[in-house]
């Protein structure tokens, strides 16, 4: 157990009025407009045309077009940032990776940068670059045509069909893989040159095998070589602009900054770490590396506190550090971290507006050996959170309640009251006995961080691709109601032709009419992450973040071939609190108390629930058919059956890693954008309404907070590898100090039940109304989405609604306050 | 044993006792006092309560009462003198405008239901609490209740009016209470038996026989209710009584005109005299300085 020094762990004398450089970054950092950064596009693009040796593996020429990048990377120093490095060219820059989707930018070359919602700038010449030398070399080369010249006419073809039909599910290697946490422990203590070191002795035993497997392995260790290289050529230029600027800069406090930050770059990444400071820098400029090979989507430090503290200790013990000066370092690290955000075209606002890249940092929780693993450098990072109140990174608190003081349960419920968002809640125990479910050993389950959102991994030794499918949970509900057919889609036939649901005699034959559609659009989902996963192993292999993994080098494997200790794929589901109540109404309505026939009810759904009649129908199943996140037996059962089913389902087919896939509950925005393409439901949601977000009960349905809390809890294990976001809206209340207090509580009883996760918005009805009314008088409003932070403002309308409706419960008596706000209210 | 008849199960509360509680209202009481805080609690019926807000005037209602107490113009309407309390009505309303206050419950229902939040109990010092209506009406129930409830382990409270058999409260309920929250309304009892309709005389000599044996774990409660509770006169001679009984803790419950809106609800009318406003923290301040010898008063 870690003794705490802090003598306040609140560390309420530390503010940004005494932490200046804090404060003008922070400043800086809302008044900066995103700009499209080309550089990584174009120096890729030229190495491939150029320079690219066909004979190479996909390894070597993946660390050659890194390297390249990296060696050419301009070393900028945009403000008074402690820390040297920048994921891109700009000041707040959104890089481009023509590899994914870059190319849905092409249309919008000229209007991008002056477009009504969340404008991102780009410069004519970048433009026109772009448009004569980048993205015509692209067009057959990026992962969604390779995959479809892979499939051909092949019986994938009718996945990719779904996908981009974008209504049934999201294929989201398309755009991605990244999602991760790697394991910087070993970087730390013998530097990059110690790793290459490694890898070019293990490279000398390799091919000593002279076989084949021998010399695939030597291929992999020197990619890992030239790529690493990489970053230590960056760090070089890092250190050599920072001593040209020292040389210029006429303030000798600025000068100082200038020199320490090239002595910093001269040490590390590249060499051993000596220091709190080079230990910092050295995170965020492999940060960086990782970001020139993978895609700037939920790379995830991790956890920073129990990585860094050594550092911290021993520098605090020797004088070199106070509290003030470590405080600023974390703090210029988290404004790093929030440096980049995603180049969003405008067809995706819909979908992804507003959401940061989500790098998710992870604190607290218990060390391999189950104990307290809360420090001093803990209250520090939730301290800078406090004060900083920014998107990114997204800060996460892992809570055992059996080793955890209760004063860091309090502490952070603070944080969340006084940030109104930040940060979520994990429950350790819940969490650790999902991955050890998935055959993770115990120290390695207890070592797990959050990815992006909410999903779990055993920090650098899971790579779990997190975010491969995101599912409609309501596609096939809808299939099952119309003989394999969706409104939206008209009268194609789309999954199996399963019976007219008027002609069944139970509920658990719809059920198993359901399963039907489920299962058959599962298979096309996976199938189709399979095929993506090959173009990935062709396409995008990643030997500079497998450095920092284990697994790769002992596999002599990259982690896109099952290089790394755990290889899940991960899927989450939308619209699962929608299919529950949908189901729980025709259960009850259709076959327990029959008040419905099946065929009136489809009628109505169909007709979206039109007329006086079709109303009243519809204000019966939302009101009075039993609701997921209530005692309800009925609605208990329905949920369980589908997250057990789920389970089963994924669980039973393995990824081309060799690893198995793991449901999860989150949702980003797309609950609200895919609620908004999808038709009306049982549970008496008209057409195009959102859905509930993550695993959340739909707003309105679950009155009693307890009961909430229980019905969601009880879901939570061994069945929900991938975690799940569970958000509760609280209404602030005036005394802050008895509302934390039973905050706290109320968490406990949650993760004693089960919970594994849970995010907090603590805001009122009225307040969101008034910000989506009057978004100036709000220009920082954090809220929490699905997993991830957001400003109010950037969302769109959708979302806002999504936002201000949800379910608000008052915690001086655990009831939901009726939404609209009553004039007066109760 | 027989079920009982319950108003409302709520979870979550934080002012009626320790840590997180649940509450279970049973329904019927003796007292009528006109402040009551849960009208819809006092008849020892099932009655549906109308919420004109959420009424669409489909007539779903009407067209399944049996005895035609349901009418619709626009929005429905009870007539109260037919209406059996049933039910019908409410359980096929589609907005919720109809709601039937009062379910019997079984002993094993209601304690599984209790017990579901046992965790938030545990974390928050918290547990179950008794109220209503009057819980000592159905005073069997109760003592059936307490003592699966404790044999759980839960955290036990009771709020009374005080008016119940003291041998048989002694015996079923007692043993299994970790705390009492007694009423004390009115020191003078003719003007008890006038406001409440009955005397206060079996409710003081409760609440010494309660002191006597468990003086620690008692809470006189006051309300303070504009022009029928809260004057100097009586204010006095409660102070006075509570000393002369050696209370060992005492709370004032500041007016709030909480069951002013519910009483319509049910069917009720208003009582015009009372204030339409919670009693402001400064006239609460007031009295509470009444109590300024006293070390008792909790907040």
């Amino acid at each position: 157990m870690t003794k705490i020094a802090l003598e306040d762990i609140r560390l309420k004398d530390f503010t940004l009025e005494n932490l200046s450089r804090l404060q003008e970054l922070r400043r800086l950092s809302f008044a900066r407009k995103p700009e499209i950064c080309i550089e990584r596009a174009r120096y890729i693009t030229r190495y491939l045309r150029d320079k690219d040796d066909p004979t190479d593996s996909p390894e070597v020429r993946q660390a050659k077009k890194v390297n390249y990048f990296l060696q050419r990377k301009r070393s900028v120093f945009h403000d008074h940032n402690l820390l040297a490095g920048s994921t891109t060219s700009k000041a707040l820059g959104a890089p481009l990776f023509p590899e994914f989707f870059a190319l849905t930018l092409w249309p919008e070359l000229d209007t991008v940068s002056t477009r009504a919602k969340n404008p991102q700038k780009l410069t004519p010449d970048e433009a026109r670059e772009l448009n004569l030398e980048i993205f015509p070399f692209w067009m057959e080369n990026n992962v969604l045509e390779l995959t479809r010249k892979r499939i051909g006419n092949g019986k994938s073809a009718e996945c990719l069909k779904l996908f981009e039909s974008l209504v049934f599910f999201i294929a989201a290697k398309a755009g991605c893989i990244s999602h991760a946490v790697p394991a910087y422990e070993v970087m730390l203590e013998i530097g990059l040159s110690g790793l290459i070191g490694m890898a070019a002795r293990r490279e000398t035993v390799a091919l000593a095998h002279a076989s084949e497997e021998g010399n695939r392995q030597a291929d992999f260790y020197r990619a890992v070589q030239i790529s690493l290289q990489g970053i230590v050529q960056y760090a070089e230029h890092l250190a050599e602009e920072a001593a040209t600027l020292a040389d210029v800069a006429d303030d000798p406090e600025v000068r100082q900054e200038f020199l320490d930050m090239a002595k910093v770059c001269q040490q590390v990444p590249a060499g051993p770490t000596t220091n709190f400071r080079e230990a910092v820098n050295a995170i965020w400029i492999c940060q960086v590396g990782i970001h020139a090979e993978n895609i700037n989507m939920a790379m995830s430090p991790g956890r920073l506190d129990k990585l860094l503290y050594p550092y911290y200790k021993r520098d605090m013990e020797a004088g070199r550090l106070d509290i003030s000066r470590a405080m600023e370092l974390i703090g210029c690290l988290w404004l790093k971290i929030a440096d980049n955000v995603t180049m969003v075209p405008e067809a995706s606002e819909e979908m992804f507006g507003g959401a940061g890249t989500v790098p998710a940092i992870t604190l607290g929780g218990v060390d391999a050996d189950g104990e307290d693993a809360v420090n001093d450098l803990t209250y520090i990072m939730l301290r800078v959170t406090e004060l900083l109140r920014i998107r990114d990174p997204n800060v996460n608190a892992r809570y055992d309640y059996e080793k955890n003081s209760k004063e860091y349960c309090r502490r952070v419920s603070e944080v969340i009251l006084n940030t109104k968002a930040v940060p979520a809640f994990f429950n350790d125990r819940a969490n650790i006995s999902a991955l050890t479910g998935q055959g993770e050993s115990l120290e390695h389950a207890r070592d797990y961080a959050v990815i992006g959102c909410v999903e779990l991994a055993s920090s650098g030794r899971d790579y779990p691709a997190s975010s491969s499918i995101m599912l409609n949970l309501a596609a096939p509900l809808e299939m099952a109601l119309f003989q394999g057919k969706r409104p939206i889609t008209g009268e194609e036939q789309i999954g199996p032709a399963t019976p007219d649901p008027a002609s069944l005699k139970s509920f658990e034959e719809f059920w198993e009419v359901f399963k039907t559609q489920l299962d058959w659009l599962i298979e096309k989902a996976i199938d189709l992450n399979e095929q993506m996963g090959a173009v990935h192993q062709q396409m995008m292999p990643s030997p500079l973040l497998s450095a920092f993994f284990e697994g790769p080098m002992d596999k002599g494997k990259d982690l896109i071939q099952g290089g790394s200790l755990y290889n899940s794929s991960g899927a989450t589901h939308i619209a699962f609190a929608d299919v529950v109540d949908s189901l729980n109404a025709i259960e009850q309505t259709v076959f327990i108390d029959k008040k419905y026939r099946f065929a009136e009810l489809l009628q109505m759904v169909k007709a979206d629930f039109a007329g006086a009649e079709g109303e009243k129908m519809r204000l019966y199943l939302k009101n009075r058919a039993p609701k997921y996140g209530t005692e309800h037996p009925l609605a208990r059962k329905n949920a369980r059956n589908i997250v057990g089913h789920l389970f089963n389902l994924y669980q039973s087919h393995t990824n081309y890693r060799g690893g198995p896939y793991r449901p999860a509950y989150w949702t980003m925005t797309n609950h609200a954008g895919l609620g908004g393409i999808t038709g009306a439901l049982p549970n008496g949601r008209k057409s195009g309404e959102f859905f509930a977000s993550g695993i959340t009960p739909v707003s309105g349905a679950a009155p009693e907070l307890t009961a909430c809390l229980n019905a969601v809890a009880e879901l939570g294990g061994e069945c929900v590898p991938g975690c799940w976001a569970l958000n509760i809206k609280y209404s602030p209340e005036a005394d802050v100090e008895k509302m934390t207090e039973r905050f706290a509580q109320t968490i406990e009883a949650y993760f004693r039940a089960g919970g594994q996760q849970v995010q907090f918005n603590i805001m009122t009805y009225e307040m969101l109304l008034d910000a989506k009314k009057h978004p100036e008088k709000y220009p920082e409003l954090m809220v929490r989405v699905s997993g991830y932070s957001a400003y109010f403002k950037d969302l769109n309308e959708l979302m806002k609604d999504e936002l201000i409706t949800r379910t608000m419960y008052d915690l001086a008596n655990g009831r939901a306050v009726a939404y609209p706000p009553e004039k007066g209210g109760k | 044993m027989k079920k009982a008849l319950i108003g409302d199960i709520g979870r979550y509360a934080v002012h009626d006792g320790p840590g997180i509680r649940t509450i279970v209202f049973f329904k019927g009481c003796p007292l009528r006092c006109p402040w009551c805080h849960n009208p819809e609690f006092i008849a020892d019926r099932p009655e549906s309560a109308f919420f004109p807000d959420r009424c669409i005037g489909c007539g779903e209602c009407r067209d399944l009462c049996p005895v035609a107490a349901v009418e619709v113009d626009k929005i429905a309407g009870i007539n109260r003198s037919r209406c059996t309390g049933c039910g019908l009505c409410a359980g096929s309303c589609p907005t919720k405008a109809l709601e039937l206050v009062g379910r019997r419950y079984d002993v094993e229902e209601l304690t599984n239901i209790l017990l579901r939040d046992r965790l938030f109990y545990q974390t928050s010092g918290g547990g179950v609490t008794l109220s209503g209506g009057e819980p000592t009406a159905q005073l069997a129930f109760c003592g059936e209740l307490l003592q699966r409830l404790h044999q759980q382990g839960i955290h036990t409270a009771m709020e009374t009016n005080g008016f119940f058999a003291w041998d048989e409260f002694k015996t079923t309920c007692l043993p299994y209470l970790d705390l009492i929250l007694f009423d004390v309304k009115i020191a003078d009892r003719d003007r008890h038996r006038v406001v409440t309709g009955i005397g206060n005389e079996v409710i003081l000599a409760n609440l010494q026989k309660l002191l006597a044996v468990r003086a620690d774990d008692v809470i006189a409660r006051i309300p303070l209710i504009p022009g029928f509770t809260a004057d100097n006169e009586n204010i006095t001679r409660l102070a006075a009584l509570l000393k002369e009984l050696m209370v060992r803790r005492c709370s004032l419950l500041p007016y709030h005109p909480y069951g002013l809106a519910k009483v319509e609800k049910i069917g009720g009318t208003q009582n015009n005299t009372l204030p339409q406003k919670p009693m402001n923290d400064r006239v609460l301040h007031e009295w509470q300085c009444f109590f300024t010898d006293f070390d008792i008063v909790e907040p």
